[in-house]
């Protein structure tokens, strides 16, 4: 008994740190689902290519992941701009609120793009590879930590910290939280409703694809393009819906849930990783029949 | 006189493509045997492709995870040929059964969501899927399950070619009935429909239902072809990708859409797939995304706008 306590207790303090980083990937999505109100569904993808960022700048300038945060984050604030250009403009253009049609559009179109970033990224990377960074353990307790995944849980959380005080604290940040609310009324305060949106994707991305380099730490077997995407992107908008799209730190109380669940779940589940996801992914429909609004009010 | 007015209110789209059907059926039995491959496949991914357009194309209710049912018709006839001994039509009937089932129990809960909240919960589902079906033993867990079914061409043809024509046949019914103003008005203002004494959530699960049927039976066909079914590739993304590109290229909610998309997405696939290993979706994709951004229509949007002669021709 004590054993499984010891267990339990190991499982939920790592599940914890796991969930920071979830939440942190998470975060991403939920910001440009809630300036634009659309779902990227491509978001695997980009997760995947930040995890990539991170390896690069690991193999060429021997930085590591928690390193390559910055230059990951300046890339993403292009690619960003690049998709609400590409993909949002013109649907957003002009408009006072997304309409079916629109919705339609995008998530059709970000999913062919899943699929042309995905495939591309099979052919081009054919075997995982991961990045070597090993900091060492620390002992707290009955548990230990590796020391990796608690810098990267605390640099998550930071994260999510510094894009809410933007969000919150700064003019910018405030046009876009308005932009998000009521796009005509934005546009009678004098603020260009192009740019502000453009600048809240690109913050989505550049959270997103931070999110991919600091998820390095966890994957044992590298960076597998193929299972990134289709893993993690379901992850994140369960989460989102767990916490509620657009509530700011709905993302870190939803990515810890699902930390617990994947890591707490598998002990209880018998040990199995594939019923433990299931079951994470599952808690989604009766959430969203429950409290469709999240579980933060 | 009674026949010839019945014939001109059912409308030329329908008799072409009836006629299309027939010629194909009568001339299967004289093919050389690539073409008859060929022809299978392409009725496989155009009853794919009906089935999706069923809830996709006539409501507006976009589901990524379609390949769940395909997965589920491949399972079914997988264990009723596997482990009863079954004839694989009758495992094929039983795929389509299971889909029904499938698509009742996930419609009733994941339907009472709108736009992006049913997309992701349509894909999570399907994600989900994959990963208890790896835990259940019955059905091979992640190994799936090896069938000696034998080759037999021409059986796999006349299936699939019954199931797309009921399918066929359904779709004109109906969005050329009463049913189909009701769907209409729900993929237009679905509160609107409400009001005006539509019952939006049973049309949905109707079709949703139908749907996971066909999905089911077409998923049967196909893995009858491919002598069985492994968990890594069943739930992948691209078939529900493929499904997708067709209706969109073809044009949403129409009853040629999805056969011009079968024809426009499945016979390049299958030249890339000898000449670009893994490149196919990647043009696929690309397709799509112009297509969705520019062209939301589809090819049959782009013919009735720009030659209005055809315009009483293609309903």
């Amino acid at each position: 008994m004590a054993d499984f306590l010891a267990l339990l207790v190991s499982d939920a303090a790592l599940g914890i740190l796991l969930g920071c980083v979830f939440a942190v990937i998470a975060h991403g999505l939920n910001i440009i689902w809630g300036v634009a109100k659309v779902v990227n569904i491509a978001h695997g993808e980009f997760i995947m290519l930040g995890a990539y960022g991170a390896y690069f700048l690991n193999l060429y300038l021997g930085l590591n992941p928690l390193m390559s945060v910055p230059i990951d984050a300046a890339i993403g604030l292009v690619v960003g701009v690049g998709f609400y250009f590409g993909f949002l403009y013109r649907e957003l253009r002009g408009k006072e609120s997304m309409g079916r049609q629109s919705e339609l559009v995008t998530l059709v179109s970000t999913f062919g793009l899943a699929l042309v970033i995905l495939n591309i990224a099979q052919a081009v990377w054919e075997h995982p590879v991961g990045i070597r960074w090993d900091p060492g353990f620390v002992q707290v307790g009955v548990v230990t930590l590796p020391l990796g995944s608690l810098y990267v849980a605390i640099a998550s959380v930071a994260i999510i910290g510094l894009t809410d005080l933007f969000l919150t604290r700064t003019y910018l940040g405030n046009a876009i939280r308005a932009y998000s609310q009521d796009i005509p009324a934005t546009q009678l305060m004098g603020i260009n409703p192009t740019f502000v949106a453009a600048v809240g994707i690109a913050l989505g991305f550049a959270v997103t694809m931070t999110g991919g380099a600091l998820l390095t730490v966890w994957l044992p077997i590298g960076i597998d393009p193929v299972t990134i995407g289709p893993l993690y992107a379901p992850i994140s908008f369960v989460i989102v819906v767990l916490g509620g799209p657009g509530k700011m730190w709905g993302s870190l109380v939803g990515g810890l849930m699902m930390g617990l669940i994947i890591n707490v779940g598998q002990l209880l589940l018998g040990g199995s990783i594939a019923l433990a996801t299931a079951a994470a992914f599952l808690i989604l429909i009766p959430l969203l029949l429950l409290r469709p609004e999240g579980i933060l009010r | 006189m009674r026949l010839l007015s019945v014939i001109r209110t059912v409308g030329p789209t329908f008799w072409g493509i009836a006629s299309f059907l027939v010629l194909l059926a009568a001339a299967a039995g004289r093919m050389p045997l690539v073409l008859l491959t060929l022809l299978t496949g392409l009725l496989i991914f155009a009853a794919l492709a009906y089935s999706l357009n069923f809830i996709t194309g006539l409501t507006g209710y976009v589901s990524f995870g379609h390949v769940v049912f395909m997965a589920a018709g491949g399972y079914a006839l997988g264990y009723g040929v596997g482990t009863l001994n079954w004839h694989p039509v009758a495992g094929v009937a039983l795929g389509a059964f299971v889909g029904l089932i499938l698509a009742l129990g996930i419609g009733a809960v994941t339907l009472r969501f709108r736009g992006v909240y049913f997309a992701i919960a349509s894909q999570v589902t399907a994600v989900a899927a994959f990963y208890i079906v790896l835990e259940v033993k019955e059905l091979g867990g992640n190994q799936g399950i090896r069938l000696s079914v034998g080759f037999d061409p021409l059986a796999w043809f006349y299936t699939i070619w019954v199931v797309l024509a009921v399918e066929v046949g359904l779709t004109y019914w109906i969005t050329h009935g009463r049913l189909g103003y009701g769907i209409r008005s729900i993929k237009t203002d679905e509160d609107a429909a409400k009001t005006l004494g539509i019952n939006a959530a049973g049309v949905k699960l109707l079709l949703f239902a139908i749907s996971g049927l066909f999905a089911g039976a077409a998923g049967g066909v196909y893995y009858w072809q491919n002598s069985g079914i492994f968990p890594n590739e069943a739930f992948q993304l691209t078939f529900s990708l493929q499904m997708l590109a067709m209706i969109v290229i073809g044009g949403m909610g129409t009853l040629l859409g999805p056969l011009f998309g079968a024809v426009a997405v499945y016979l390049p696939s299958q030249f890339f797939l000898t000449v670009l290993i893994g490149f196919q979706f990647v043009i696929i994709g690309l397709v799509v995304i112009v297509i969705a951004l520019f062209l939301p229509e589809g090819i049959v949007g782009i013919l009735r706008k720009y030659v209005p002669e055809l315009r009483g021709l293609i309903e």
